[in-house]
Order: structure tokens, then sequence, then C-alpha cells
């Protein structure tokens, strides 16, 4: 497949990316590893007509601790990720999250942090070539009225399977996003709109410059479901992050959870992870029923459209969050 | 036992270095002076009449060279037998699947040819269209071909008789439907061809192919021109597996093309086409009727199947019957009545693949194992009660001469310690066993044979001249050794000239599993005439009898005394100078039964030869997510004489991953409307090289007394062997036997459920 003609611009600093943005606004698309946009333009998804590459912006590209925080620069490789002792002690969701992502090919090279919070929605009736999609009627993403995941559909239900945004999300991670001359900052969980055609609430001229994870201590832990060992995207997945009362270690203060490839955004189930307050560690009953509850409630949200049957996916939300809880209480304990 | 010098060795394949060094040049890689890119209009629709084509857009888009549509194929069809020409090249009535082709650009690049495909305006008036075999026979609607009442392609009866008194004299009787979806090949190469007409007006074609001879003639057909002047050529291909054995419309499209530009075109396959617009192997839906005795011993069966055959016919009466040819080589049976049905959907095409005609996807496996069960009988005790003994006829009438069915399976049990897992292992671990056979060629008429011609240069080295085509599986170094053991040269001294259809004669091609049995057959009957010439010449030389001669490390030599010698390449300049070429020519036909008819006549010897596999497998279920974890596969074949155990080694494991892995785990499509929803490598799910479990090869020697130094088809009995082992250790360790395939997580924990509840 061919990729459609654009002009690549090449800029040296943030502030002429950020320039850059402003002038092209709606014409022009961020390029940070690629390994996303340029899949979705071979197959004519999209046709940006300027790409500004992040490839000199080497300033974006780090991890460091700060105060409580950890804070990741946007187009710091997923290689950079795995290697980080810091995310492995004190964001381990997040560094068993990248392991999982496509492959180490992916990883290695190309795929950066913020192209992988950034990625686009994805689903079987949409991420195809013209052919495919020519010949029937154009679905919500695509420009028409319908939608073949759901039936009399308003709204695009494509899913998003971000493995980093997941465990991102139950760290508690904020965003900073830039435009020129400004800069605000956002939590993760409010990040996201209520229709998959353009899931994520980002203006066109705005940059995605830093991930902020607090690092406050609590123990967290990621599982996630595929067919294959590695180069497949997860059909679900699951992260929590678990914090223990100051006063008794084997108890927990505060829970996390968040459901992730079931929806149009990572879920962050708040009332399902309060059940766990005041529960000991080794309560996995109480995790069952959290875990059991996180299924109830995404499975109101998904739809047939990434692989496996909804049923199975539905299913396999308890049996990840269960397997993340217990994960990140076995980690706690020792 | 053997005293061969190449034959028998462990020799990494003449073509290895060149692949693995990406030197090797695929069809995609060539490129030709003036050269013209090539794309194909494909219907959107999966049924619906052809209004109208305009082209006139299209045509006047500049760097548009030519259009053609199905105005220009003088409506030429394509079938693979007289009576199964249902296929036009580019569709003038009718589209019946989505992908089918109805135009054909060439333009001077691509972005040029996609751009005047989207010019091309067809109008359509969508049809009805069906997807599921059942209901295309039961459609009130209008057919996919109007000559095929209730959408039934091909029907295939065979009847041994003495069935029903055979069911009266049954022990226990028990009938079972097993459903398999169908599967594509996704060669690690998209399918491409590049054609022109030479100033000969010979037409030259570089494509993957099964047999390059089997593409000549249709194509010699469509173009109305003689066989000599359509000459295929040879180039390095990435993959067959039965799905490039015949002519692809892209073939002739793309020789249109470059008849209409006077140019060379190059159509190069996306990997969508490559998986909707080749062909895929048949999704079934089989029931078996099965009594047997107190012993376990089948007396009587009755199979009926229905293949959903997609839009066009294909290979469709092979495809219909090997899956029960298949089975009833590896099982005795004392009577059986098979029907097999192949029916037209709107999906696309279906023909042959490596896991021939998908046997095991039928379940007679699984049903031996639920037979055993219900018997008290152990799973491999089933099996040798069942299993083809050497000597016999199938139930068909071929005999079957070497056969050592029961030694894979004893030499496989004990290599995976099934005698202490069977009904040992831990809850959700389990243990299987699948057993198969497969057939060694197939009756081919006049293209059943092949001929060799060797030359010996003036510096003692040869060149061997064949119509063997490799696709991936070895046949380039197969017949290199051949040569090189019977010229009593080394492999690098063969310069080895094949798969071209100008310099080498008809070949049956690679699928039917030939290739060794009778194209290196031929090569080893050529080099044993020129090693006689040889001989005559050296006998004068070293003054002795001719019959006391060996050749061996480009020497001749005297055999009870080897001191006494001279140089191959003396002998050849002796021979020259004696004006004397050397060189010799040997072929091999098969003696089959030719009246046998795949429809007709479905009776009579098939073939000369049958391999026979056995594949243990062991796996663990993740009862709460239905993930299947492998721990070891062992595979054992019956492949008559190993001639590159190297080789045949990677032939098993290949085959363990499509069959068992791939095939019987992970591997499956889904569709929308007859659109198929995952035609990628991301979203198909083949295994990778990190899924695959630890496997033990066994190569069981039966010295077929036909075969080349004994040897047969090897490696694909293993792939249908892996499927039926995978899907019998599953269904071990959950405690359920499985009859919808692959197994993927979501039916098998959906099974552990059910299995519970009951229990409750
Ligand atoms: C075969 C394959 C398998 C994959 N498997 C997985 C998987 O298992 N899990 C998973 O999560 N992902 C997977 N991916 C998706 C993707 O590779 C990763 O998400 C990767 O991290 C994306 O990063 P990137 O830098 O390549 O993004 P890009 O493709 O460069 O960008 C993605 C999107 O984000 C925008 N963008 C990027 N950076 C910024 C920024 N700083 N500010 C504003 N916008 C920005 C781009 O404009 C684009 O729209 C897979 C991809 C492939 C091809
Ligand atoms: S969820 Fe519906 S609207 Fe969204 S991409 Fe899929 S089919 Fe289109």
């Amino acid at each position: 497949m061919r990729l459609p003609r654009f002009d690549y611009l090449g800029p040296d600093t943030l502030d002429e990316a950020l320039d850059l943005l402003a002038t092209h606004r709606e014409e022009a698309k961020i390029l940070a590893g690629g390994t996303d946009l340029l899949v979705r333009m071979k197959k004519g998804l999209l046709t940006p007509k300027f790409l500004i590459s992040l490839k000199a912006l080497n300033e974006l590209s780090y991890i460091k601790k700060e105060n409580d925080c950890i804070k990741i620069g946007a187009r710091t490789s997923i290689a950079d990720i795995i290697a980080s002792d810091l995310i492995q002690k004190q964001a381990r969701a997040l560094s068993q999250a990248c392991e999982k992502i496509g492959a180490v090919t992916i990883q290695h090279y190309r795929g950066t942090i913020g192209g992988n919070i950034l990625q686009n929605n994805r689903c079987h009736h949409y991420n195809q070539s013209d052919f495919h999609r020519s010949g029937r009627q154009a679905c919500h993403k695509d420009g028409g009225k319908i939608c073949y995941a759901r039936d009399a559909s308003d709204r695009c239900n494509s899913t998003c399977q971000s493995d980093g945004a997941t465990a991102l999300m139950a760290l508690g991670a904020k965003i900073v996003l830039a435009s020129k001359g400004h800069e605000r900052t956002v939590d993760l969980a409010n990040f996201y709109t209520t229709d998959g055609i353009m899931p994520f609430a980002i203006e066109s001229y705005e940059l995605l410059k830093e991930i902020i994870v607090p690092a406050e201590g609590g123990s967290s832990a990621y599982q996630r479901l595929a067919y294959r060992s590695a180069i497949d995207y997860p059909i679900v997945c699951a992260g929590v992050l678990l914090k223990l009362s100051a006063s008794q270690k084997n108890i927990i203060d505060d829970a996390r959870i968040v459901v992730g490839a079931m929806s149009r955004s990572p879920l962050f189930l708040a009332r399902e992870a309060s059940s766990l307050k005041g529960k000991k560690l080794t309560d996995t009953e109480a995790f069952k029923k959290a875990a059991d509850a996180s299924m109830n409630s995404a499975a109101a949200f998904a739809v047939h459209n990434v692989g496996a049957t909804l049923e199975y996916r539905c299913v396999m939300v308890s049996e990840m969050v269960f397997r993340a809880l217990k994960s990140a209480a076995q980690d706690a304990k020792a | 036992m053997s005293d061969y010098t190449i034959i028998g060795k462990r020799m990494p394949r003449v073509d290895s270095r060149a692949k693995v060094m990406g030197k090797a040049k695929f069809t995609a890689d060539l490129k030709l002076p003036g050269m013209l890119v090539g794309k194909i209009k494909r219907s959107p629709y999966a049924h619906a009449r052809i209004l109208n084509i305009d082209t006139s857009k299209a045509l006047a888009l500049p760097g548009v060279k030519a259009i053609v549509t199905g105005k220009d194929t003088e409506g030429v069809k394509w079938g693979v037998f007289a009576y199964t020409r249902d296929q036009q090249f580019i569709q003038t009535e009718k589209a019946r699947y989505i992908g089918d082709e109805v135009a054909g650009v060439a333009a001077v690049d691509e972005e040029t040819a996609l751009k005047a495909l989207d010019l091309i305006n067809v109008t359509y008036e969508e049809l009805p269209a069906v997807f599921d075999p059942m209901a295309a026979m039961a459609s009130q609607t209008e057919l996919i071909h109007e000559e095929f009442p209730n959408n039934i392609n091909i029907h295939v009866n065979i009847d041994t008789g003495h069935v029903d008194e055979n069911f009266e004299k049954s022990y226990y009787i028990r009938e079972d439907t097993f459903v398999a979806p169908e599967e594509s090949y996704f060669q690690a190469e998209p399918y491409a061809v590049l054609a022109r007409f030479d100033h000969d007006d010979c037409l030259e074609v570089w494509c993957p192919n099964g047999g390059p001879h089997m593409k000549s003639k249709p194509l010699s057909n469509s173009f109305k021109i003689p066989l000599h002047k359509v000459k295929i050529r040879k180039i390095a291909i990435g993959g067959a597996f039965g799905g490039r054995s015949e002519i692809c419309p892209a073939d002739y499209i793309c020789a249109l093309l470059a008849k209409k530009t006077n140019c060379p075109v190059k159509i190069v396959f996306t990997r969508e086409e490559n998986t909707i617009a080749t062909r895929q192997g048949h999704a079934m839906i089989t029931t078996h009727k099965t009594g047997v005795d107190k012993e376990g011993r089948v007396l009587a069966r009755e199979t009926t199947c229905y293949m959903d055959g997609g839009a066009y016919s294909s290979t469709g009466p092979i495809a219909t019957s090997v899956p029960f040819l298949s089975m009833e080589q590896a099982y005795r049976m004392g009577s059986v009545r098979y029907n097999g049905y192949r029916v037209y959907t709107n999906k696309p095409i279906r023909g042959m693949i490596r896991v021939h005609g998908r046997g095991f996807a039928c379940g007679l496996d699984t049903q031996l194992d639920m037979i055993a069960e219900h018997l008290g009988i152990d799973p491999v005790e089933m099996r040798l009660r069942n299993s083809r003994q050497p000597g016999e006829y199938t139930s068909t009438k071929s005999y079957v001469d070497s056969c050592a069915m029961d030694e894979t399976i004893h030499k496989a049990v004990e290599a995976s310690g099934w005698k202490e897992k069977w009904g040992k292992l831990p809850p959700f671990h389990g243990i299987g066993i699948g057993t198969n056979s497969v057939q060694t060629g197939f009756p081919m008429g006049i293209r059943g044979g092949s001929q060799s011609f060797i030359k010996f240069n003036e510096d003692g080295e040869a060149t061997v001249m064949s119509g063997v085509v490799d696709n991936g599986q070895g046949n380039d170094n197969m017949l290199v050794q051949i040569a090189a053991e019977e010229l009593g040269l080394l492999p690098e001294d063969i310069h080895l000239v094949s798969a071209d259809t100008e310099t080498t004669s008809s070949d049956p091609g690679s699928y039917s599993q030939v290739s060794t049995f009778v194209g290196g057959h031929a090569v080893k009957i050529a080099a044993a005439n020129c090693r006689e010439k040889l001989f005559e010449v050296a006998s004068k030389i070293l003054k002795v009898d001719p019959g006391n001669l060996a050749a061996k490390n480009r020497m001749i030599f005297v055999k009870d005394n080897p001191e006494k010698c001279v140089p191959i390449k003396k002998v050849v300049r002796v021979s020259l100078l004696n004006f004397n070429s050397v060189n010799a020519e040997g072929g091999y036909w098969p003696k089959v039964d030719m009246k046998r008819e795949w429809v007709s006549n479905p009776y009579g010897q098939m073939c000369e030869a049958f391999s026979f596999g056995t594949t243990i497998v062991e796996v663990k279920v993740d009862p709460d997510t239905g993930q299947v974890e492998v721990l070891q596969a062992t595979a054992a074949q019956d492949v008559g004489y190993a001639l590159n155990p190297l080789v045949l080694e990677g032939q098993f494991e290949g085959s363990v991953a499509m069959g068992g892995q791939g095939g019987m785990l992970t591997e499956y499509h889904e569709w929308k409307d007859g659109r198929c929803l995952n035609p990628t490598m991301l979203d198909y799910k083949l295994p990778l090289a990190c899924d695959m479990p630890k496997i033990k090869n066994i190569i069981v020697e039966s010295l077929d007394p036909k075969g080349p130094y004994g040897a047969k088809e090897a490696g694909m009995s293993i792939a249908m062997s892996a499927a039926q082992g995978y899907s019998a250790a599953v269904s071990n360790a959950i405690g359920v036997h499985m009859d919808s395939f692959p197994l993927t997580p979501d039916k098998i924990l959906a099974a552990i459920k059910k299995k519970k509840s009951k229990a409750d």
C-alpha cells in the first residue's frame, strides 16, 4: 500500500514545532515514531497535508524523577521506558504494559509513549483499506452516519487499545499539553471525549509534551490478553494501583482500577475500586468482587470490533482485573 | 544403510544463502526497461450484476497506458477440468464475491494506476448474496452460477457397498458433526506477476507458482498461441501451499495489459488481495456416522461433507475428495459411503491447501477418540486397531505398498512419554494423538510425468534441466543432491536449470506431493543414464568393464580397487575428443489408474505411494482464560527415505506451525456480509516463532519400492496429524471433545464452563 503525498516538516526545537502547529492546525499531524500514524495513512484513513516530525526534538525524550513524580518526555521511546529502573520500581504497571506493546522492533526503533497514548482508536470495520471500505455506507468515523459495530448507534464505538494509556491512567498520570505560548496539564482520566470519531480532548494546535506519573508509593500491576505472544494488540487489559494505609501495612487505603481495550477510552472504575478501601491485601474474595463489578461496568461499553468474541472479552475483564489486583497485592507484600 | 555420498545427508539447502542474505530475487523485485505498473479493479459487492463499465475518465488520465475489461477477453473461462470452467478472468456479467476482477489498468506508476482504478466507473445492480453453504443450498434467490441448481457445484459420491449391513452388525454406532471455517495461506510473499511479449510475440511471465507448466497451458489456451510461445520463467518463490497451483486471473490480466501496451507490466498484490483474491482453504461441515465392533474396529462409516467452495470451482472436484481420501488411506474401514458436496457461496474462491483438503477438519480423528472413550480403549490402541497396513487396498481400491503407520505411532508414543502421561496428567493438562496419511500424487493424465535432461560441460560440471519448481520446500536442493549423487559430483558442480517452460519438459508441479517421487525420480534416471555414458568412456581409459566402475567426489574408480581412477573432467574431455558430448535424458511416469476420475469414477490406483504420519501433542490449558500453552509436539512421519534430514525437519516444524499452532489454535477469518475483516498479518493470527512449542522430529523410513531411493511424500502428513493432535490434546485437557475448529480460547472456556455447570 502506498503512503499518500504530504510535506515533511522537521522543526529543530519545540518552539518551532509549536509555531508550525499553530500555522497549519488541522492540516498537520505530528509524526513521532509513525507506527500508528503511517499505518493509518497507508490505509487512506487520513491524508494530512503536513507531517511535523519530532525527530530532532531530543528535548522531549527523558525520564526523570522530580519531587514525588516521574516525568516522561512524550517522545521517549517505549524501549527506554522498559529499560528504566525507576519506572520498573515506582511505576511497575507502565513497565509491564510497555513490554507488551507490539514487538521489540516497534518498541525499540520507533514507538514513543506520546504516540502510544495518542494512537487512534481501532475497529475492524474501520482500520481497513480503501477497497474494503468501498461498496458499503461509510460509518461515523469514516464520515458517514452508521456504525457497523453497534446497531443504531449515534456515535462511534471504536476501541482504545493503548497499553500505555491504560497503565498510565491506573497510575493516576497527568499529561502536559503545549501550544504556542500556552501550556495546560490535564488528568489523563479526563482527556477523553465521548465519541470515538475523535477520542481525545486535544486541539489541533496542541502537542503532548510530557507525562507526569505520581510516585508517592503504592503497588501497581498490569495484565493483558491477546491471541499471540507478540505483535498483537490487547483484546482486554487492566491496570491497577493499590495504596496501603500508613498505619496498617496490610490494609488497602486506596485503589484504582482501569480497564482497557473495552471502550473508546480506558475505563477508570472508581466505584468498583472504592470497594477495596479498608480491605486486607490477602482478601482475594474482595478482589474477585471488585473484578466482577468491573466486568459488569465495562461490558456496557464494549462492542465487537477488535477480534475475539464480545462475550469472551467481557468475561476476561474480570479475570484480568482479578489477576492485576493479586499481582499488585503480591508486590505490595514483598 | 546408505553407502550414498550426498543423499541422506544433512546438507544446507542450495538456495538458503541467497535467501537469508536478501539476495534472492522475487517477482516483486524485478524491473524491466519500460515496465508499467498494473492494478486490478475488483468488485466491492459480494453478488452484483455488472450493468456498465465506463473507462473514459480513467483513460483520459495522463500516465494511463491501457485499461482492459471483460470485453477484451473474448469470453475465455478458466477451470481446472473441462467440466468446471466457470471463471472468467475478468467478469462481464456478474461479480460473485468481494474481490472479483472487473477491470485491469496499466500506468506509468503506482499512484497513477491507483487513481485510474478510482476513475473507472462501474454500475452494478446488487443481488442477494449467500455466505454459508447450507443457506446457499436452500436459497431461493438468484443462483450464483445459473447452470448449478441449489448452488451445488460438485457432488462426489463414493460407495464401497455393504454399508447398511455392516451398520447392522456394529456393536456401537455414533454420529457426530464437526464444523471448521475456511483458512488462508499467508504465504510470506504476496502474489505478484510480471509479463511481457518479446520481439517474437512470445509471452514471458514471472510469478510464484506451484508448477510452471500448469501456468503455461491455460495461458496458451487463453491467448490462442502455441505452448512454446509461453515462457514461464524461474523466480524465487515465497511459499505456495497449494494456493498458487492454478492460473490466477492476474496472470491473464497482466499479460493482456502487456499485449495491449507492448510494454512489460507488473502487478503486485497487496496483502489483502493475497488473502481474498487468490485462494483459501474450504470451510467444512462434516457428519460422520461410524459403526464399530466390540474391539473398536470400524465396520461401517457414512460421511457427509458440505464444503463452502466460494464463488468458483477452482480445484473443486479434487478438494471435495481429498478430505475423505486422506482418512481412507490412514484408516481401514470395512465399508464406507461418502457424499461430499462443494457448494458455491459469495465468498472468496477455495482451492487446494497444504493441509490437504483440510482432512483433519472433518473431525474423524476426534470421533475415533469419542468411540475409544466409550469402549474404554486407549486412543493409541484405537489407532493401532484401525491403522493402515502395508500390502492392503484402500476403500477406493488403491494398493498400498510401503506403509510404516504403526511404526510412526509406536515411535511417537515412546518419544512423547505417552504411556506415563495418558490419564495421569494433572487437571487441565492434556495429551492427544493424531494420525494421518497423504497420497504421493494423483492421476494427472498427460501431465503426470516428468522428464529431465543432463549435459556435461568441458570443465567436468553438469547442467541439469528439470520442470520441477521450488516454492519454498527445498525442491531445488533435492534435485541437486540427487544429480550430484548419481553423477559422482559435488553439489556445487551441478548447475540447475528448472521451472522454466522454455527449457524444461512438462512436469506435474509441486502440488500433489510428487516433486521428489516423479520429478526427482526423472533426474535420478537421467543422471544414471549419463553416468553410464561416462563409464563407457572411463572403462576404455581404465581398461575395466563399465560394470566394475563407480563414481564419487568427481572421480570414476574401479569398485574393488579405488586407487585405479580417473577424474570425471578428464573423462568428459576424452569423450569430446572422440567426437561425443556427454549428455542424457530420463523420465518417470507413475503407474496410476488413468481411468480414475474424481467425480465419475473415484476408484482405482490413485498413486504409487502413500505417506503416514503421527503427531502427539501435550498441552496445558488455562482454565480461567481458555488459553493454551503447548508444551511439546512429537512428530513422526513415514517418509519412505529421508533424502536430507535437515530439510525434512524444517518441513515437519513448518507443518506443526501451520496445521497445529496456527491452524488449530489461533487462525480464523472474521466476516461481515462477505467482507473479510482480518485480511492482514496483524489481524489473522499466524503463530510467531516465539509462540512455537518444542518439537521432537522423528523420521521413519519404510523404503518405498517405487520411490527414488525409497522416498515418498514428506511433511504434509505432519501438518494434518498435528492439527488432530492439538485438538485431541486440548480435548483431553478439558475433558470435552471439541467439535468446532479452530480451538480458540473463547470456545475452550465455554466448553469448560458448560462441563462444570453440568457437573454441578
Ligand atoms: C504491528 C503493530 C503492533 C502494535 N501493537 C501495539 C500494542 O500491542 N499495544 C499498543 O498500545 N500499541 C500497539 N501498536 C501501536 C503503536 O505502535 C504504539 O502505540 C506506539 O507506541 C505509537 O507510537 P508512535 O511514536 O509510533 O506514534 P505515531 O504513529 O507517531 O503517532 C500516533 C498518533 O499520535 C500523534 N502524536 C504522536 N506524538 C505526539 C505528540 N507528542 N503530541 C501530539 N500528538 C502526537 C500522532 O500525530 C498520531 O496521530 C502497534 C502498532 C503496530 C504497527
Ligand atoms: S465503532 Fe462503528 S463508527 Fe466506529 S469505526 Fe467501528 S463501525 Fe465505524
